[in-house]
């Protein structure tokens, strides 16, 4: 067997150019291939968090049904059992009460439909990143109570500013109408077009007297230490609250097109991803069958001096596994190099800051390092590399000697 | 003495591919060489002599005729058994060396025996020993392209002796060397015939090989014409 592994390893140093290319090329391949990835997981996770984070959170808690069916008449009077629950559980990091109503906003010039959120300024700040994005004029504080912030489309269709004066109208709790003027504190800019159009936000306080909600709310937005533990603790939520009395819903749950358009980036990731492996594979099929056909005389002399067919074989495959060997281990390391180094930088992307900011995420991408995804992609590659030389080395194999040798 | 091989109205017919063309290149020969033969197959050019000794080899098959090695008939091997028998059986030197380029002059000499799993120590010994019959005890780890032409063959002999076959079967060994390399060589095939009892079949059309040869049978398009016990 030794024997065969060191004809193996001479072959590949008898030709060093052609196993430089080939060892190149696995490398290329594999190191587009683990940043690609890399790139993609990034891009996918900045988008799941940012999405998460601006707005949604990552779990929302609802009286059962509210998903469904939003109102009024599904609010939690019980706010303190649930965050008792929450309090217990370890993946979560912070979480907030909001009461959540559609209602109509009017200005001296116009008026819309909104998406009306009472939050409470302190807590919503370590749950999401709304305070982050105002364009004008300020967050809500605690107090604010007569104060409200505005989506930056909707006050231009209001043609309100900071500081102007605007009027809310809904249906409250009792059936009533709620209606009651505010200050536009400031404008919000999310990025996202139906926020920046339709919401609006006013203090818990103020939300439950217009409503009149006294001590009642619609939903805890939760957030977990990260976001790999969503699911998990969604549904130990779920397990712990049952189903009749809340709904314990993960972002997937709240935004089922967000989560599914994710899934489509990621199978069309894949497609791509396939493509280039299959470039890679056809690489070192190329270099193997070559190799093959250079020695046509030597595999000849080889089977006439009684080397069996499967001997053959395996030297012809030892081959492809050096090679695949060394592609596979520089193009791991450059891989892997490129997306930390890239993971810290980050890739600027501003040019198409418009169009990412879209998608919910930033104009600077940092590639995910993930060491597990690394190995698959290097095993796949090895793997490859050894499978598609069993083509030309059974045609090695197969060789009549005398014909091979006169070659 | 018993024979080492028998062949009984062999024949041979080549036809090229894309034409109904066919070349008879062995016409019902039928000859036997006995165990410790030293034995010249000698003929011109296209006489059948390679061809015969591809057949002998397990190379080539017959197109008709049996073809029997050490008591094996060929014609019931497959691929497998044909590569053990010419593994165990068969040595083979060739007019063009035949080495293996990315080995050295000891690895090629050993590669049949490491085939064979014989022991390592056994191979390194043997091999030396042999080296230093051929005189090439300098030469055990220079790669063919480092070698003469004459050097090479000695290695080509080296390897076909270490493997121990019953036969050896060499193709125009001295075509491609001096005629004093040629000659030495052949006079050490003929010491290692005699001091161990190996059979050794020649293709040739060297005269010093026939004259040296104890056998000399002369083939002339694909027939037997002359068979001279010398």
């Amino acid at each position: 067997m030794l024997t065969f592994i060191k004809i193996a390893w001479r072959n590949i140093l008898r030709n060093r150019a052609r196993s430089f290319i080939t060892i190149a090329a696995v490398a290329a391949g594999l190191c587009a291939l683990i940043f690609l990835k890399g790139f993609v997981d990034g891009a996918d996770h900045q988008m799941v968090a940012n999405y998460t984070d601006l707005f949604v959170g990552h779990i929302q808690v609802h009286k059962a049904g509210f998903q469904k069916s939003m109102g009024l008449d599904k609010s939690i009077n019980n706010e303190e059992t649930i965050a008792a629950v929450l309090r217990k559980t370890p993946a979560v990091a912070a979480f907030t009460p909001r009461i959540k109503e559609f209602a109509l906003i009017s200005s001296p010039e116009s008026s819309s439909g909104i998406l009306l959120i009472g939050v409470d300024p302190e807590r919503e700040r370590t749950v999401t990143t709304l305070h982050k994005k105002i364009r004008a004029g300020s967050f809500l504080s605690a107090g604010d109570n007569d104060k409200i912030v505005i989506g930056r489309q909707l006050a231009e269709n209001l043609k309100v500013a900071p500081g102007d004066k605007v009027v809310i109208m809904g249906q409250a709790f009792d059936g009533s109408i709620a209606a009651s003027a505010y200050i536009v504190a400031g404008l919000v800019e999310a990025g996202a077009e139906d926020l920046d159009k339709n919401l609006a936000l006013i203090t818990l306080r103020a939300a439950q007297d217009l409503f009149v909600m006294e001590n009642r709310i619609s939903e805890v937005a939760v957030k977990t230490h990260s976001l790999d533990d969503i699911d998990a603790t969604a549904q130990n939520l779920r397990d712990r609250f049952g189903r009749k009395n809340f709904e314990a819903l993960s972002w997937k749950d709240i935004s089922p097109m967000t989560y599914q358009w994710l899934q489509f980036d990621q199978v069309f990731t894949s497609l791509i991803l396939f493509i280039v492996l299959l470039v890679v594979a056809g690489g070192i099929l190329n270099t193997i069958l070559m190799g093959v056909l250079e020695r046509t005389k030597e595999f000849g002399i080889m089977l006439a001096l009684g080397t069996k067919p499967s001997q053959i074989i395996r030297m012809v495959a030892a081959e492809s596994f050096f090679l695949g060997l060394a592609g596979a281990g520089l193009g791991t390391l450059a891989g892997a190099g490129i997306v930390l180094v890239c993971g810290r930088t980050g890739i600027d992307l501003s040019a198409l800051s418009q169009a990412l900011n879209n998608f919910y995420i930033g104009s600077v991408i940092y590639p995910l390092f993930r060491p597990v995804s690394i190995a698959v992609y290097a095993g796949i590659v090895l793997f490859l590399s050894i499978a598609i030389s069993v083509f030309p080395a059974i045609k090695a194999s197969r060789l009549s000697p005398i014909e091979a040798i006169r070659s | 003495m018993g024979f080492i091989c028998a062949v009984n109205n062999v024949n041979k017919t080549y036809r090229f591919k894309g034409s109904d063309v066919e070349t008879r290149a062995l016409n019902d020969i039928s000859l036997s060489i006995e165990e410790g033969g030293f034995v010249a197959i000698a003929g011109p050019s296209g006489s059948g002599k390679t061809t015969l000794l591809n057949i002998l080899g397990g190379l080539d098959a017959p197109t008709s005729g049996s073809v029997i090695v050490d008591q094996t008939d060929l014609a019931g091997l497959n691929a497998a058994e044909m590569s053990e028998f010419r593994l165990h059986k068969i040595g083979f030197i060739f007019q063009a060396y035949n080495l293996i380029s990315t080995l050295s002059a000891y690895e090629n000499a050993e590669y049949v025996s490491l085939l064979q799993g014989a022991p390592k120590d056994r191979r390194l010994f043997e091999a030396r020993q042999i080296f230093k019959d051929l005189g090439m005890e300098a030469y055990l780890k220079r790669r063919p392209t480092q070698l003469s032409a004459g050097q090479q063959q000695r290695v080509a002999v080296a390897r076909a002796i270490l493997a121990r076959p019953k036969l050896i079967l060499a193709d125009e060994p001295t075509a491609n060397l001096d005629s004093r390399t040629g000659s030495d060589l052949i006079d050490l095939m003929a010491v290692m015939n005699k001091t161990l009892g190996l059979t050794f079949i020649f293709a040739t059309h060297d005269k010093m090989v026939m004259e040296k040869a104890h056998r000399l049978i002369l083939l002339h398009d694909g027939k037997i014409t002359q068979d001279i016990a010398q």
